[in-house]
Protein backbone atom coordinates (compact mmCIF):
# COMPACT_ATOMS: atom_id res chain seq x y z
CA UNK A 1 0.00 0.00 0.00
CA UNK A 2 3.01 2.26 0.31
CA UNK A 3 2.36 4.85 -2.31
CA UNK A 4 5.38 7.01 -1.68
CA UNK A 5 8.05 4.40 -1.27
CA UNK A 6 9.20 4.18 -4.86
CA UNK A 7 8.54 7.80 -5.59
CA UNK A 8 10.72 9.52 -3.04
CA UNK A 9 12.37 12.53 -4.61
CA UNK A 10 16.09 12.12 -5.10
CA UNK A 11 17.76 13.17 -1.86
CA UNK A 12 16.13 16.53 -1.17
CA UNK A 13 18.89 19.01 -0.40
CA UNK A 14 16.65 21.29 1.54
CA UNK A 15 17.37 23.52 4.41
CA UNK A 16 15.64 22.55 7.60
CA UNK A 17 14.01 25.02 9.90
CA UNK A 18 11.81 28.00 9.13
CA UNK A 19 9.05 25.75 7.86
CA UNK A 20 5.54 27.05 7.67
CA UNK A 21 4.25 23.85 6.09
CA UNK A 22 5.79 21.43 8.55
CA UNK A 23 5.15 17.72 8.37
CA UNK A 24 2.80 17.79 11.37
CA UNK A 25 0.87 20.65 9.76
CA UNK A 26 0.56 18.70 6.55
CA UNK A 27 -0.37 15.36 8.06
CA UNK A 28 -2.31 16.57 11.09
CA UNK A 29 -5.62 17.23 9.42
CA UNK A 30 -5.81 14.19 7.12
CA UNK A 31 -4.71 11.80 9.84
CA UNK A 32 -7.00 13.33 12.46
CA UNK A 33 -9.90 13.05 10.04
CA UNK A 34 -9.25 9.35 9.49
CA UNK A 35 -8.69 8.63 13.17
CA UNK A 36 -11.94 10.30 14.20
CA UNK A 37 -14.18 9.33 11.30
CA UNK A 38 -12.64 6.04 10.18
CA UNK A 39 -10.73 4.26 12.94
CA UNK A 40 -12.82 5.39 15.91
CA UNK A 41 -16.09 4.26 14.27
CA UNK A 42 -14.59 0.81 13.70
CA UNK A 43 -13.55 0.69 17.34
CA UNK A 44 -17.13 1.54 18.30
CA UNK A 45 -18.37 -1.36 16.16
CA UNK A 46 -15.96 -3.59 18.05
CA UNK A 47 -17.37 -2.25 21.33
CA UNK A 48 -20.90 -3.08 20.16
CA UNK A 49 -19.83 -6.57 19.13
CA UNK A 50 -18.53 -7.14 22.67
CA UNK A 51 -21.67 -5.65 24.23
CA UNK A 52 -19.68 -2.83 25.85
CA UNK A 53 -22.05 -0.49 24.03
CA UNK A 54 -25.57 -1.61 23.35
CA UNK A 55 -28.95 -0.45 22.12
CA UNK A 56 -30.51 -1.80 25.31
CA UNK A 57 -30.36 0.51 28.29
CA UNK A 58 -28.89 -0.71 31.53
CA UNK A 59 -25.49 -1.88 32.67
CA UNK A 60 -23.35 -3.91 30.32
CA UNK A 61 -20.25 -5.94 30.69
CA UNK A 62 -17.85 -7.19 28.12
CA UNK A 63 -18.91 -10.51 26.65
CA UNK A 64 -17.77 -12.69 23.78
CA UNK A 65 -21.20 -14.29 23.53
CA UNK A 66 -22.09 -12.77 20.15
CA UNK A 67 -18.77 -13.85 18.66
CA UNK A 68 -19.23 -17.34 20.07
CA UNK A 69 -22.75 -17.56 18.65
CA UNK A 70 -21.57 -16.30 15.29
CA UNK A 71 -18.74 -18.80 15.01
CA UNK A 72 -21.10 -21.62 15.90
CA UNK A 73 -24.00 -20.47 13.79
CA UNK A 74 -24.68 -22.37 10.64
CA UNK A 75 -26.83 -19.60 9.12
CA UNK A 76 -24.35 -16.74 9.10
CA UNK A 77 -21.30 -18.78 8.19
CA UNK A 78 -23.16 -20.58 5.43
CA UNK A 79 -24.36 -17.25 4.08
CA UNK A 80 -20.82 -15.93 4.22
CA UNK A 81 -19.55 -18.98 2.36
CA UNK A 82 -22.27 -18.56 -0.27
CA UNK A 83 -21.20 -14.92 -0.77
CA UNK A 84 -17.57 -15.99 -1.00
CA UNK A 85 -18.44 -18.49 -3.72
CA UNK A 86 -20.52 -15.95 -5.64
CA UNK A 87 -17.79 -13.30 -5.43
CA UNK A 88 -15.08 -15.79 -6.39
CA UNK A 89 -17.07 -16.88 -9.42
CA UNK A 90 -17.80 -13.31 -10.51
CA UNK A 91 -14.17 -12.26 -10.03
CA UNK A 92 -12.81 -15.27 -11.92
CA UNK A 93 -15.19 -14.87 -14.85
CA UNK A 94 -14.59 -11.16 -15.09
CA UNK A 95 -10.80 -11.51 -14.97
CA UNK A 96 -10.87 -14.21 -17.65
CA UNK A 97 -13.01 -11.98 -19.87
CA UNK A 98 -10.94 -8.87 -19.18
CA UNK A 99 -7.56 -10.45 -19.89
CA UNK A 100 -8.03 -10.72 -23.68
CA UNK A 101 -9.37 -7.15 -23.71
CA UNK A 102 -6.29 -5.85 -21.95
CA UNK A 103 -4.08 -8.04 -24.11
CA UNK A 104 -5.64 -6.63 -27.25
CA UNK A 105 -5.17 -3.04 -26.10
CA UNK A 106 -1.62 -3.48 -24.83
CA UNK A 107 -0.07 -5.83 -27.37
CA UNK A 108 -1.95 -5.72 -30.67
CA UNK A 109 -0.20 -2.53 -31.70
CA UNK A 110 -3.47 -0.70 -32.21
CA UNK A 111 -2.86 3.01 -32.56
CA UNK A 112 -5.93 4.13 -30.67
CA UNK A 113 -5.35 2.11 -27.53
CA UNK A 114 -6.03 4.95 -25.11
CA UNK A 115 -9.23 5.91 -26.90
CA UNK A 116 -10.34 2.29 -26.78
CA UNK A 117 -9.33 2.01 -23.14
CA UNK A 118 -11.46 5.04 -22.33
CA UNK A 119 -14.34 3.54 -24.33
CA UNK A 120 -14.03 0.40 -22.23
CA UNK A 121 -13.76 2.09 -18.85
CA UNK A 122 -16.23 4.95 -19.31
CA UNK A 123 -19.29 2.88 -18.31
CA UNK A 124 -17.59 2.05 -15.01
CA UNK A 125 -17.33 5.74 -14.22
CA UNK A 126 -21.05 6.35 -14.63
CA UNK A 127 -23.74 5.79 -12.05
CA UNK A 128 -23.67 2.40 -10.39
CA UNK A 129 -27.34 2.41 -9.41
CA UNK A 130 -28.45 3.36 -12.89
CA UNK A 131 -26.54 0.49 -14.45
CA UNK A 132 -28.25 -1.88 -12.01
CA UNK A 133 -31.55 -0.22 -12.93
CA UNK A 134 -30.88 -0.90 -16.60
CA UNK A 135 -30.62 -4.62 -15.90
CA UNK A 136 -33.75 -4.57 -13.76
CA UNK A 137 -35.57 -3.12 -16.76
CA UNK A 138 -34.01 -5.69 -19.08
CA UNK A 139 -34.43 -8.85 -16.99
CA UNK A 140 -37.89 -8.44 -15.44
CA UNK A 141 -40.82 -10.80 -16.08
CA UNK A 142 -42.28 -8.08 -18.27
CA UNK A 143 -38.92 -6.56 -19.03
CA UNK A 144 -37.11 -6.01 -22.27
CA UNK A 145 -35.96 -9.58 -22.87
CA UNK A 146 -39.24 -11.24 -21.94
CA UNK A 147 -41.43 -8.76 -23.80
CA UNK A 148 -39.18 -9.22 -26.80
CA UNK A 149 -39.69 -12.98 -26.56
CA UNK A 150 -43.48 -12.52 -26.29
CA UNK A 151 -43.48 -10.11 -29.21
CA UNK A 152 -41.56 -12.44 -31.45
CA UNK A 153 -43.69 -15.36 -30.32
CA UNK A 154 -40.85 -17.40 -28.85
CA UNK A 155 -42.58 -17.41 -25.47
CA UNK A 156 -46.19 -16.91 -24.49
CA UNK A 157 -46.83 -14.01 -22.08
CA UNK A 158 -48.14 -16.54 -19.57
CA UNK A 159 -44.75 -18.17 -19.36
CA UNK A 160 -42.05 -15.55 -19.06
CA UNK A 161 -38.47 -16.62 -18.42
CA UNK A 162 -38.85 -15.75 -14.77
CA UNK A 163 -35.47 -16.96 -13.56
CA UNK A 164 -33.83 -13.91 -15.12
CA UNK A 165 -34.55 -11.39 -12.41
CA UNK A 166 -34.44 -11.94 -8.62
CA UNK A 167 -31.98 -14.79 -8.77
CA UNK A 168 -28.38 -15.58 -8.00
CA UNK A 169 -27.79 -15.49 -11.75
CA UNK A 170 -29.04 -11.90 -11.93
CA UNK A 171 -26.77 -10.81 -9.09
CA UNK A 172 -23.72 -12.38 -10.70
CA UNK A 173 -24.55 -11.06 -14.16
CA UNK A 174 -25.01 -7.51 -12.90
CA UNK A 175 -21.91 -7.59 -10.69
CA UNK A 176 -19.88 -8.93 -13.61
CA UNK A 177 -21.30 -6.25 -15.87
CA UNK A 178 -20.41 -3.55 -13.36
CA UNK A 179 -16.83 -4.67 -12.71
CA UNK A 180 -15.74 -5.91 -16.14
CA UNK A 181 -14.54 -2.53 -17.49
CA UNK A 182 -12.56 -1.77 -14.38
CA UNK A 183 -10.61 -5.03 -14.06
CA UNK A 184 -9.18 -4.63 -17.53
CA UNK A 185 -7.23 -1.65 -16.18
CA UNK A 186 -4.67 -3.28 -13.84
CA UNK A 187 -4.13 -6.11 -16.34
CA UNK A 188 -3.60 -3.57 -19.10
CA UNK A 189 -1.05 -1.69 -16.99
CA UNK A 190 0.97 -4.84 -16.28
CA UNK A 191 0.89 -5.94 -19.94
CA UNK A 192 1.74 -2.46 -21.10
CA UNK A 193 4.90 -2.41 -18.99
CA UNK A 194 6.00 -5.76 -20.39
CA UNK A 195 9.32 -5.52 -22.22
CA UNK A 196 8.50 -6.67 -25.75
CA UNK A 197 12.14 -7.55 -26.36
CA UNK A 198 11.60 -10.56 -24.11
CA UNK A 199 8.99 -11.83 -26.55
CA UNK A 200 11.27 -11.15 -29.49
CA UNK A 201 14.08 -13.04 -27.79
CA UNK A 202 11.75 -15.97 -27.14
CA UNK A 203 10.65 -15.95 -30.74
CA UNK A 204 14.26 -15.79 -31.98
CA UNK A 205 15.08 -18.78 -29.81
CA UNK A 206 12.32 -20.74 -31.51
CA UNK A 207 9.46 -20.42 -29.07
CA UNK A 208 5.98 -20.43 -30.50
CA UNK A 209 3.57 -17.61 -29.60
CA UNK A 210 1.76 -19.90 -27.23
CA UNK A 211 5.00 -20.90 -25.50
CA UNK A 212 6.09 -17.29 -25.26
CA UNK A 213 2.72 -16.41 -23.79
CA UNK A 214 2.85 -19.21 -21.23
CA UNK A 215 6.47 -18.70 -20.22
CA UNK A 216 6.75 -14.92 -20.41
CA UNK A 217 3.61 -12.86 -20.88
CA UNK A 218 1.35 -14.69 -18.45
CA UNK A 219 3.83 -14.90 -15.54
CA UNK A 220 4.86 -11.28 -15.96
CA UNK A 221 1.28 -10.06 -16.06
CA UNK A 222 0.31 -12.11 -13.03
CA UNK A 223 0.60 -9.22 -10.55
CA UNK A 224 -1.93 -7.29 -12.63
CA UNK A 225 -4.20 -10.32 -12.76
CA UNK A 226 -4.06 -10.81 -8.99
CA UNK A 227 -4.68 -7.10 -8.41
CA UNK A 228 -7.62 -7.18 -10.83
CA UNK A 229 -9.04 -10.23 -9.09
CA UNK A 230 -8.87 -8.59 -5.66
CA UNK A 231 -10.27 -5.31 -6.94
CA UNK A 232 -13.45 -7.21 -7.84
CA UNK A 233 -13.48 -9.78 -5.07
CA UNK A 234 -13.11 -7.37 -2.15
CA UNK A 235 -16.00 -5.04 -2.99
CA UNK A 236 -18.35 -7.77 -4.24
CA UNK A 237 -17.87 -9.81 -1.07
CA UNK A 238 -19.55 -7.08 0.99
CA UNK A 239 -22.02 -6.15 -1.74
CA UNK A 240 -25.62 -5.44 -0.72
CA UNK A 241 -27.04 -2.99 -3.24
CA UNK A 242 -27.12 -5.22 -6.32
CA UNK A 243 -28.46 -8.27 -4.45
CA UNK A 244 -31.17 -6.18 -2.83
CA UNK A 245 -32.27 -4.81 -6.22
CA UNK A 246 -32.01 -7.88 -8.45
CA UNK A 247 -31.28 -10.78 -6.09
CA UNK A 248 -34.57 -11.69 -4.49
CA UNK A 249 -34.22 -14.36 -1.80
CA UNK A 250 -31.86 -16.67 -3.69
CA UNK A 251 -29.45 -13.83 -4.43
CA UNK A 252 -29.38 -12.63 -0.81
CA UNK A 253 -25.79 -12.03 0.28
CA UNK A 254 -23.83 -11.56 3.49
CA UNK A 255 -23.88 -7.78 3.05
CA UNK A 256 -27.69 -7.82 2.99
CA UNK A 257 -27.67 -9.69 6.28
CA UNK A 258 -25.53 -6.98 7.87
CA UNK A 259 -27.84 -4.26 6.58
CA UNK A 260 -30.90 -6.11 7.84
CA UNK A 261 -29.40 -6.52 11.32
CA UNK A 262 -29.07 -2.73 11.46
CA UNK A 263 -32.41 -2.20 9.76
CA UNK A 264 -35.63 -0.95 11.25
CA UNK A 265 -37.34 -4.33 11.58
CA UNK A 266 -35.64 -6.28 14.37
CA UNK A 267 -32.33 -4.53 14.86
CA UNK A 268 -29.59 -6.57 16.49
CA UNK A 269 -26.61 -4.28 16.50
CA UNK A 270 -24.47 -6.65 18.50
CA UNK A 271 -24.74 -9.53 16.02
CA UNK A 272 -24.57 -7.06 13.13
CA UNK A 273 -21.32 -5.65 14.50
CA UNK A 274 -19.85 -9.14 14.74
CA UNK A 275 -20.79 -9.85 11.12
CA UNK A 276 -19.37 -6.54 9.97
CA UNK A 277 -16.08 -6.98 11.82
CA UNK A 278 -15.71 -10.52 10.54
CA UNK A 279 -16.09 -9.27 6.96
CA UNK A 280 -13.66 -6.46 7.64
CA UNK A 281 -11.17 -8.92 9.12
CA UNK A 282 -11.32 -11.18 6.07
CA UNK A 283 -10.88 -8.25 3.69
CA UNK A 284 -8.03 -6.80 5.76
CA UNK A 285 -6.26 -10.16 5.81
CA UNK A 286 -6.59 -10.49 2.04
CA UNK A 287 -5.26 -6.96 1.60
CA UNK A 288 -2.26 -7.59 3.81
CA UNK A 289 -1.43 -10.95 2.23
CA UNK A 290 -1.65 -9.58 -1.29
CA UNK A 291 -0.42 -6.07 -0.50
CA UNK A 292 2.51 -6.34 -2.87
CA UNK A 293 0.10 -6.90 -5.76
CA UNK A 294 -2.04 -3.98 -4.72
CA UNK A 295 0.49 -1.21 -5.30
CA UNK A 296 -1.92 1.59 -6.06
CA UNK A 297 0.72 3.08 -8.31
CA UNK A 298 -0.02 0.27 -10.70
CA UNK A 299 -3.58 1.39 -10.98
CA UNK A 300 -3.12 5.08 -11.13
CA UNK A 301 -0.20 4.97 -13.53
CA UNK A 302 -1.02 5.42 -17.20
CA UNK B 1 6.07 -11.51 -37.72
CA UNK B 2 4.50 -9.99 -34.66
CA UNK B 3 5.63 -11.82 -31.56
CA UNK B 4 2.59 -11.17 -29.40
CA UNK B 5 -0.27 -11.87 -31.78
CA UNK B 6 -0.87 -13.47 -35.14
CA UNK B 7 -2.96 -11.56 -37.69
CA UNK B 8 -5.94 -13.79 -37.11
CA UNK B 9 -5.42 -13.64 -33.37
CA UNK B 10 -5.51 -9.86 -33.48
CA UNK B 11 -8.67 -9.95 -35.61
CA UNK B 12 -10.32 -12.35 -33.19
CA UNK B 13 -9.40 -10.23 -30.19
CA UNK B 14 -10.66 -7.09 -31.91
CA UNK B 15 -13.99 -8.81 -32.56
CA UNK B 16 -14.14 -9.91 -28.93
CA UNK B 17 -13.27 -6.40 -27.75
CA UNK B 18 -16.08 -4.84 -29.74
CA UNK B 19 -18.56 -7.51 -28.65
CA UNK B 20 -17.74 -6.65 -25.04
CA UNK B 21 -18.15 -2.95 -25.77
CA UNK B 22 -21.58 -3.70 -27.26
CA UNK B 23 -22.45 -5.70 -24.13
CA UNK B 24 -21.32 -2.79 -21.94
CA UNK B 25 -23.22 -0.10 -23.81
CA UNK B 26 -26.34 -2.08 -24.80
CA UNK B 27 -28.12 -1.60 -21.45
CA UNK B 28 -27.44 2.12 -21.63
CA UNK B 29 -28.78 2.28 -25.19
CA UNK B 30 -31.84 0.27 -24.18
CA UNK B 31 -32.55 2.78 -21.42
CA UNK B 32 -32.13 5.57 -23.96
CA UNK B 33 -34.67 3.95 -26.31
CA UNK B 34 -37.25 3.33 -23.61
CA UNK B 35 -36.89 6.81 -22.18
CA UNK B 36 -38.64 8.03 -25.38
CA UNK B 37 -41.17 5.21 -25.44
CA UNK B 38 -44.81 6.20 -25.03
CA UNK B 39 -45.74 3.52 -22.51
CA UNK B 40 -45.77 3.31 -18.75
CA UNK B 41 -43.89 -0.01 -18.80
CA UNK B 42 -40.64 -0.63 -20.63
CA UNK B 43 -41.71 -3.48 -22.92
CA UNK B 44 -41.55 -4.42 -26.56
CA UNK B 45 -43.01 -3.58 -28.98
CA UNK B 46 -42.24 0.12 -28.74
CA UNK B 47 -45.47 2.05 -28.76
CA UNK B 48 -44.54 5.55 -29.88
CA UNK B 49 -42.28 8.52 -29.31
CA UNK B 50 -42.80 10.82 -26.37
CA UNK B 51 -40.95 13.43 -24.31
CA UNK B 52 -43.50 13.03 -21.57
CA UNK B 53 -41.13 11.26 -19.14
CA UNK B 54 -38.49 13.94 -19.51
CA UNK B 55 -41.11 16.58 -18.87
CA UNK B 56 -42.40 14.66 -15.88
CA UNK B 57 -39.03 14.48 -14.18
CA UNK B 58 -38.34 18.14 -14.89
CA UNK B 59 -41.42 19.08 -12.88
CA UNK B 60 -40.78 16.51 -10.14
CA UNK B 61 -39.84 18.64 -7.15
CA UNK B 62 -38.60 15.76 -4.97
CA UNK B 63 -36.26 14.59 -7.63
CA UNK B 64 -34.89 18.07 -8.28
CA UNK B 65 -34.37 18.55 -4.56
CA UNK B 66 -32.45 15.28 -4.33
CA UNK B 67 -30.23 16.27 -7.25
CA UNK B 68 -29.55 19.56 -5.52
CA UNK B 69 -28.76 17.85 -2.20
CA UNK B 70 -26.36 15.48 -3.93
CA UNK B 71 -24.67 18.36 -5.73
CA UNK B 72 -24.14 20.22 -2.44
CA UNK B 73 -22.81 17.11 -0.70
CA UNK B 74 -20.55 16.25 -3.62
CA UNK B 75 -19.17 19.80 -3.82
CA UNK B 76 -18.45 20.03 -0.09
CA UNK B 77 -17.00 16.56 0.27
CA UNK B 78 -14.80 16.73 -2.82
CA UNK B 79 -13.52 20.13 -1.72
CA UNK B 80 -12.67 18.67 1.69
CA UNK B 81 -11.12 15.54 0.21
CA UNK B 82 -8.98 17.53 -2.22
CA UNK B 83 -7.67 19.85 0.50
CA UNK B 84 -6.81 16.92 2.78
CA UNK B 85 -5.46 15.02 -0.22
CA UNK B 86 -3.09 17.82 -1.21
CA UNK B 87 -1.76 18.13 2.35
CA UNK B 88 -1.21 14.40 2.66
CA UNK B 89 0.32 14.09 -0.81
CA UNK B 90 2.88 16.81 -0.13
CA UNK B 91 3.88 15.10 3.09
CA UNK B 92 4.19 11.75 1.32
CA UNK B 93 6.28 13.04 -1.56
CA UNK B 94 8.28 15.91 -0.07
CA UNK B 95 8.92 15.01 3.53
CA UNK B 96 10.89 12.36 5.29
CA UNK B 97 9.38 11.03 8.48
CA UNK B 98 9.18 7.86 10.52
CA UNK B 99 6.39 5.45 9.83
CA UNK B 100 5.72 6.73 6.33
CA UNK B 101 4.66 3.28 5.14
CA UNK B 102 2.13 3.00 7.96
CA UNK B 103 0.82 6.52 7.35
CA UNK B 104 0.39 5.91 3.65
CA UNK B 105 -1.32 2.58 4.35
CA UNK B 106 -3.74 4.30 6.71
CA UNK B 107 -4.44 7.10 4.22
CA UNK B 108 -5.27 4.56 1.50
CA UNK B 109 -7.09 2.03 3.67
CA UNK B 110 -10.59 3.45 3.03
CA UNK B 111 -10.11 2.06 -0.50
CA UNK B 112 -10.56 -1.50 0.67
CA UNK B 113 -13.08 -1.24 3.50
CA UNK B 114 -16.44 -2.71 2.48
CA UNK B 115 -18.80 0.27 2.30
CA UNK B 116 -21.45 -1.57 4.25
CA UNK B 117 -19.00 -1.92 7.14
CA UNK B 118 -17.95 1.72 6.96
CA UNK B 119 -21.58 2.81 6.71
CA UNK B 120 -22.64 1.06 9.90
CA UNK B 121 -19.44 2.20 11.66
CA UNK B 122 -20.29 5.83 10.96
CA UNK B 123 -23.90 5.20 11.95
CA UNK B 124 -22.75 3.85 15.32
CA UNK B 125 -20.29 6.73 15.79
CA UNK B 126 -22.95 9.37 15.24
CA UNK B 127 -25.42 7.40 17.32
CA UNK B 128 -22.90 7.17 20.15
CA UNK B 129 -22.05 10.86 19.97
CA UNK B 130 -25.69 11.84 19.69
CA UNK B 131 -25.06 13.67 16.40
CA UNK B 132 -28.26 13.83 14.33
CA UNK B 133 -27.93 12.49 10.81
CA UNK B 134 -27.89 15.21 8.20
CA UNK B 135 -26.31 16.47 5.04
CA UNK B 136 -23.13 17.03 7.02
CA UNK B 137 -22.82 13.44 8.24
CA UNK B 138 -22.91 12.28 4.63
CA UNK B 139 -20.22 14.82 3.73
CA UNK B 140 -18.01 13.51 6.55
CA UNK B 141 -18.34 9.94 5.27
CA UNK B 142 -17.74 10.89 1.66
CA UNK B 143 -14.56 12.77 2.54
CA UNK B 144 -13.21 9.58 4.11
CA UNK B 145 -13.93 7.39 1.10
CA UNK B 146 -12.79 9.87 -1.57
CA UNK B 147 -9.60 10.99 0.21
CA UNK B 148 -7.56 7.99 -1.08
CA UNK B 149 -8.61 8.70 -4.66
CA UNK B 150 -7.36 12.27 -4.44
CA UNK B 151 -4.04 11.06 -3.03
CA UNK B 152 -3.68 8.47 -5.79
CA UNK B 153 -4.16 11.17 -8.41
CA UNK B 154 -2.07 13.93 -6.81
CA UNK B 155 0.96 11.94 -5.58
CA UNK B 156 2.13 10.78 -9.05
CA UNK B 157 1.80 14.35 -10.33
CA UNK B 158 3.83 15.74 -7.43
CA UNK B 159 6.55 13.17 -8.01
CA UNK B 160 6.84 14.23 -11.64
CA UNK B 161 7.55 17.83 -10.77
CA UNK B 162 11.19 18.82 -10.59
CA UNK B 163 11.87 19.50 -6.90
CA UNK B 164 14.54 22.02 -7.85
CA UNK B 165 11.81 24.46 -8.93
CA UNK B 166 10.46 24.49 -5.41
CA UNK B 167 13.96 24.64 -3.97
CA UNK B 168 14.80 27.60 -6.16
CA UNK B 169 11.77 29.54 -4.94
CA UNK B 170 12.60 28.60 -1.37
CA UNK B 171 16.24 29.63 -1.78
CA UNK B 172 15.12 32.94 -3.22
CA UNK B 173 13.36 33.65 0.05
CA UNK B 174 9.81 32.49 -0.61
CA UNK B 175 8.12 30.88 2.35
CA UNK B 176 6.95 27.28 2.10
CA UNK B 177 3.39 28.51 1.76
CA UNK B 178 4.36 31.03 -0.89
CA UNK B 179 6.34 28.37 -2.74
CA UNK B 180 3.32 26.14 -2.68
CA UNK B 181 0.98 28.83 -3.94
CA UNK B 182 3.20 30.16 -6.70
CA UNK B 183 5.06 27.06 -7.87
CA UNK B 184 3.62 23.76 -6.70
CA UNK B 185 -0.10 24.41 -6.93
CA UNK B 186 -0.09 25.73 -10.52
CA UNK B 187 2.01 22.74 -11.57
CA UNK B 188 -0.26 20.14 -9.96
CA UNK B 189 -3.47 21.93 -10.95
CA UNK B 190 -4.48 19.42 -13.65
CA UNK B 191 -4.20 16.61 -11.12
CA UNK B 192 -6.08 18.64 -8.51
CA UNK B 193 -8.92 19.29 -10.95
CA UNK B 194 -9.07 15.66 -11.93
CA UNK B 195 -8.99 14.60 -8.25
CA UNK B 196 -11.87 16.98 -7.59
CA UNK B 197 -13.89 15.53 -10.48
CA UNK B 198 -13.27 11.95 -9.36
CA UNK B 199 -14.25 12.78 -5.78
CA UNK B 200 -17.29 14.73 -6.97
CA UNK B 201 -18.63 11.97 -9.19
CA UNK B 202 -17.91 9.31 -6.56
CA UNK B 203 -19.79 11.24 -3.91
CA UNK B 204 -22.64 12.15 -6.27
CA UNK B 205 -23.18 8.47 -7.05
CA UNK B 206 -22.55 7.04 -3.59
CA UNK B 207 -25.42 5.06 -2.11
CA UNK B 208 -24.04 2.52 0.36
CA UNK B 209 -22.45 4.79 2.97
CA UNK B 210 -25.01 7.56 2.48
CA UNK B 211 -27.89 5.16 3.10
CA UNK B 212 -26.75 4.72 6.70
CA UNK B 213 -26.01 8.32 7.64
CA UNK B 214 -28.39 10.36 5.49
CA UNK B 215 -30.81 12.69 7.22
CA UNK B 216 -34.22 13.82 6.09
CA UNK B 217 -32.90 15.47 2.91
CA UNK B 218 -32.32 12.49 0.66
CA UNK B 219 -29.56 12.34 -1.91
CA UNK B 220 -30.13 11.49 -5.55
CA UNK B 221 -28.99 7.83 -5.32
CA UNK B 222 -31.23 7.34 -2.30
CA UNK B 223 -34.16 8.91 -4.12
CA UNK B 224 -33.46 6.64 -7.11
CA UNK B 225 -33.26 3.54 -4.95
CA UNK B 226 -36.60 4.22 -3.33
CA UNK B 227 -38.19 5.21 -6.65
CA UNK B 228 -37.11 1.85 -8.09
CA UNK B 229 -39.64 0.18 -5.82
CA UNK B 230 -42.60 2.01 -7.39
CA UNK B 231 -43.27 0.75 -10.92
CA UNK B 232 -45.25 3.86 -11.90
CA UNK B 233 -42.14 5.95 -11.39
CA UNK B 234 -40.02 3.73 -13.60
CA UNK B 235 -40.39 5.62 -16.92
CA UNK B 236 -39.32 8.93 -15.48
CA UNK B 237 -36.51 7.29 -13.53
CA UNK B 238 -35.33 5.88 -16.84
CA UNK B 239 -35.41 9.37 -18.33
CA UNK B 240 -33.35 10.72 -15.44
CA UNK B 241 -31.02 7.76 -15.78
CA UNK B 242 -30.37 8.61 -19.41
CA UNK B 243 -29.63 12.26 -18.64
CA UNK B 244 -27.33 11.40 -15.73
CA UNK B 245 -25.52 8.66 -17.65
CA UNK B 246 -24.95 10.89 -20.67
CA UNK B 247 -23.81 13.83 -18.55
CA UNK B 248 -21.40 11.65 -16.56
CA UNK B 249 -20.05 9.99 -19.70
CA UNK B 250 -19.43 13.44 -21.17
CA UNK B 251 -17.76 14.72 -18.00
CA UNK B 252 -15.55 11.63 -17.79
CA UNK B 253 -14.43 11.87 -21.39
CA UNK B 254 -13.85 15.63 -21.25
CA UNK B 255 -11.92 15.32 -17.98
CA UNK B 256 -9.70 12.64 -19.46
CA UNK B 257 -9.05 14.61 -22.64
CA UNK B 258 -8.39 17.75 -20.61
CA UNK B 259 -5.96 15.94 -18.34
CA UNK B 260 -4.02 14.50 -21.28
CA UNK B 261 -3.81 17.86 -23.01
CA UNK B 262 -2.67 19.55 -19.81
CA UNK B 263 -0.08 16.88 -19.04
CA UNK B 264 1.33 17.03 -22.54
CA UNK B 265 1.66 20.79 -22.23
CA UNK B 266 3.36 20.67 -18.84
CA UNK B 267 5.52 17.61 -19.16
CA UNK B 268 6.13 17.72 -22.90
Amino acid sequence: MAVAEAREPPAPRRRRGRLDLTTPTLLGLPLAWLVVFFLAPIAIVAAYSLDVYSLDPGPHSLTLQAWHDFLHSSIYLRLFWKSVKMSLAVSAIVVVLAYPLAYYLALSGTKRKYVLLLLLIAPFLTSYLLRVLAWKVILGDHGVINSFLFWTGVRSPDHPVSQLLYSRFAVMLVLGYIWLPFVALPIFVSLESLDRRLLEAASDLGASRLQAFRKITLPLSLPGVVAAFLFVFIPTLGEFITPSLVGGTSGYMYGNQIVDLFGTGFPDWQTGSVLALFLLGVVAALTVVFARFLQPGQVSAD
Amino acid sequence: MDVALSKNGARLLRLFFFLVVVFLYAPIVILLIFSFNDSAVPTFPLSGFTLHWYHQFLVNADLRASLQTSAIIAALSSLGAVVLGILASIALTRRRFHGKAAVSALLLSPLVIPYVVFGISLLLLFHQLGVPRSLLTVVIGHIVITLPYTILVIVPRLSQIDVSLEEAAFDLGASRLRTFRSITLPLILPAVVSAFLIAFTTSFDEYAVASFVVGTRVTFPIYLYSALRFPDQLPQVIAVAVVVLLVSLTVVICAEIGRRVAERRFVG
